[in-house]
């Protein structure tokens, strides 16, 4: 069925189209154009620029103007330390939030799932964390580790432990931002599998319980299996919005103490924005970039394997 | 009909069109901080509007410290934002801002004035005010990092004021011991990785005749002078003279300690002693004394300069006006008002032999030999970077989670790929 008569089928009867005899081939081009454009304007133009402005030195308070250098940028951030810590503390960031916020989501989910009375508060519980700005769930995550005033601290005292500065420790604020990233996003992850587990029809489980199996092997056999595209789904997310952590651990740390808890993002940030140096900072941008994109493909395979 | 009606609407249209012109010339002016004094500032500037028909003046206030000011105005500015007229900025940026444009010079403006200006300003203004030979800046108000002491402290144990460090540890030491208050330090000082903590850094740096950069700019780090600078403050906590969460301390933070009088030293910046001095909950007035800072054992005593300029946003639809008010603002009588309410010391040399100024601050003929020989830091279009690099390393160092060798070599390899 063509364009055209799909259109046509929607008109009232009698009157006649007033886009007048324009191909199917036109009509499409004009449709296409406005979301085209939009996109074009916030999408590959800022993508091309970024890769563009990372072959150049180009830093606003450089006395000369901007010179093409070619992959002079890259270079460089192949032998920056900074760069190399923090790749490493991002991937070390992934590692442990990734699994964590997938465990917690799931213990959730399942808790939300389960017909009892206190379904609704624990659902309604899940949105909470969601619903909060990351920069917010950051700055509370910071007072409750905070040395002198925090609530942690409040609780060690209490128990006789002499206080611990979580947040000028690297090892502390490492496992400090862990643990406000999984808060924060375990309830999007829950979300998703709680979707997921709705979708598990209800007979699936009678059978298994005709047939005998306990607790364990229905959720291992039944849940479990047909959960994993949902998991899917909440992992790539997760993966790729962990990759680019900002918010969170700037927010609690800045990437302190001595840039120990720098994320990748936040070296960008630093770089092309505060200290406007946009030729080193786009190369950055462009090397998360590919870095977001090799991971991404790494999980679509897995995706694509498990469904053909 | 219809051409009345559309005449009408014409007429109505050009007069709308006309009513600006009528209204009076705003002109904007960014005072980041409470601890700047708008309230000061706003004084001013009614004075000026009254003697000024036409001209409306508007204080923009926000970022409380000169990191998130420079923050906030540098995306501002790199957007050619017309918003602000006049900028109040920490001595420290208006060279980077300068480079990349986002002020403009003041020269047409002033003429001859210049002269005057400069010939009496403290003598560091013309490293800082100048740019590449062009007036950028005004001052507004000075400062520079002091010493704080506990009179009736060192007066009980009879203890002259420390010249050197080292007199320093023996005194706090001396008074700790015989205090034994669990709640006394030593030395309280900013070792946050915040502006100040670069002061920290530079202070005993400077003291032993060093410099960061030389006057081409070249990178002149003395890496055993860096070393000893950082050993000096370790060597300090481990004798515990200064506590060991002095990686956590902002300014605000050795202000609180010293006003509530739980340390016996503190440095900080000139504005602190009105603080200690006029502030309701403050427990140590009466109490305060106020010296240049100590010098490493051979070395001079040398200090940071801080303060406040004016200048003139290069994206201003009003520059003219704007420079108008700004030589209104900088003007010798503006600064008396300033420095008289604020107790805040002035950056005109004529101004500290004003006897009102004199009975309002106290300590200005200690103060005033301290600023003439106060140092700049590094001016350098990159010193948002070579700031991070020196109060990030020193912070470090001063938490322990880097060495003091660590620190050096840190600061060095960076300071290298910075201002290569």
């Amino acid at each position: 069925m063509s364009l055209r008569t799909l259109l046509n089928r929607y008109q009232p009867d009698g009157q006649r189209s007033k886009l007048g005899d324009v191909s199917d081939t036109s009509l499409a081009f004009w449709l296409l154009l406005p979301a085209t454009l939009l996109l074009g304007l916030i999408v590959v133009y800022p993508v091309a620029k970024v890769i563009h402005d990372s072959f150049y030195s180009m830093s606003i308070f450089s006395e000369h103007g901007p010179a093409f250098i070619g992959f002079a940028n890259y270079a460089d951030a192949l032998r920056d330390p900074d760069v190399w810590r923090a790749v490493r503390f991002t991937l070390a960031l992934c590692i442990v939030t990734v699994p964590g916020a997938l465990l917690v989501g799931l213990g959730l989910a399942l808790l939300a799932n389960r017909p009892w009375t206190w379904r609704w508060p624990v659902r309604l519980a899940l949105l909470l964390p969601w619903a909060l700005p990351l920069a917010f769930s950051g700055m509370i995550f910071a007072w409750f580790f905070n040395t002198e005033y925090g609530v942690v601290n409040d609780l060690l005292r209490r128990a006789g432990v002499a206080p611990i500065s979580f947040l000028l420790i690297p090892q502390w604020g490492f496992l400090a931002i862990c643990i406000a990233t999984i808060w924060k996003t375990s309830s999007f992850v829950a979300l998703i599998l709680l979707a997921g587990l709705q979708t598990i029809p209800r007979s699936l489980y009678e059978a298994a319980e005709l047939e005998g199996a306990s607790h364990w092997q229905s959720f291992r056999h039944v849940t479990l299996p047909l959960l994993m595209p949902a998991m899917m789904v909440a992992l790539i997310f997760r993966t790729i919005s962990a990759l680019q952590s900002f918010d969170i651990p700037y927010a609690m740390t800045q990437g302190g103490p001595a840039r120990y808890t720098e994320t990748l993002s936040i070296l960008i940030n630093t770089t092309a924005i505060e200290y406007m140096d946009v030729g080193y900072g786009s190369a950055l941008a462009v090397l998360l970039f590919l870095l977001s994109m090799a991971v991404s493909s790494l999980y679509l395979r897995k995706l694509y394997k498990g469904t053909v | 009909m219809i051409v009345s009606r559309t005449l009408r609407i014409l007429a109505w249209l050009l007069l709308l069109l006309a009513l600006p012109v009528q209204a009076d010339t705003v002109l904007r002016v960014f005072i980041g901080g409470a601890a700047q004094r708008p309230d000061l500032f706003r004084t001013l500037a009614d004075r000026y509007e009254a003697s000024h028909p036409g001209i409306r003046i508007e204080i923009g206030s926000g970022a409380a410290t000169s990191e998130l000011q420079r923050k906030y105005l540098s995306v501002l500015l790199n957007a050619h934002d017309p918003s602000f007229d006049a900028l109040m900025l920490d001595i420290v940026h208006p060279y980077q801002f300068a480079t990349a444009g986002w002020i403009a010079p003041l020269d047409p403006y002033f003429g001859k004035e210049k002269d005057t200006l400069l010939a009496d300003g403290l003598p560091i203004y013309r490293q800082t005010n100048l740019i590449k030979g062009k007036l950028y800046t005004l001052p507004a108000v000075t400062d520079a990092m002091f010493l704080y002491y506990r009179k009736d402290l060192l007066e009980q144990y009879g203890i002259a004021p420390p010249q050197t460090w080292q007199q320093l540890e023996l005194a706090a030491k001396t008074i700790l011991q015989h205090k034994q208050k669990p709640a006394l330090q030593g030395l309280s000082m900013q070792g946050a990785p915040i502006e100040g903590t670069v002061c920290s850094f530079l202070l005993p740096y400077w003291s032993q005749g060093k410099d960061i950069l030389d006057a081409n700019g070249k990178l002149t780090l003395d890496k055993p002078a860096a070393l000893s600078s950082l050993k000096l403050w370790k060597d300090l906590i481990s004798k515990n003279v200064i506590r060991r969460h002095v990686a956590e301390v902002k300014t605000g933070d050795t202000v609180n300690t010293f006003k509530a009088g739980h340390a016996i030293f503190a440095i900080n910046w000139g504005f602190a002693w009105g603080v200690f001095q006029n502030d309701a909950d403050s427990l140590v007035k009466g109490k305060v004394g106020i010296i240049r800072m100590p010098a490493m054992t051979g070395g001079t005593h040398a200090t940071c300069l801080g303060g406040w300029q004016w200048a003139l946003s290069n994206y201003s639809r009003h520059k003219a006006q704007t420079a108008d008010f700004l030589r209104f603002l900088a003007s010798p009588e503006s600064v008396r008002f300033i420095t008289l309410q604020g107790a805040l010391l002035p950056p005109y040399l004529s101004l500290y032999d004003d006897a009102d100024i004199q009975a309002a601050i106290p300590w200005l003929n200690n103060a005033k030999p301290a600023l003439l020989g106060a140092k700049s830091r590094p001016l350098t279009a990159r010193y948002a970077q070579v700031s991070d690099v020196l109060r990030i390393s020193t912070s470090a160092v001063l938490a322990g989670s880097l060495t003091a060798e660590e620190g050096v070599e840190d600061i060095s390899r960076r300071l290298e790929r910075i201002l290569r």
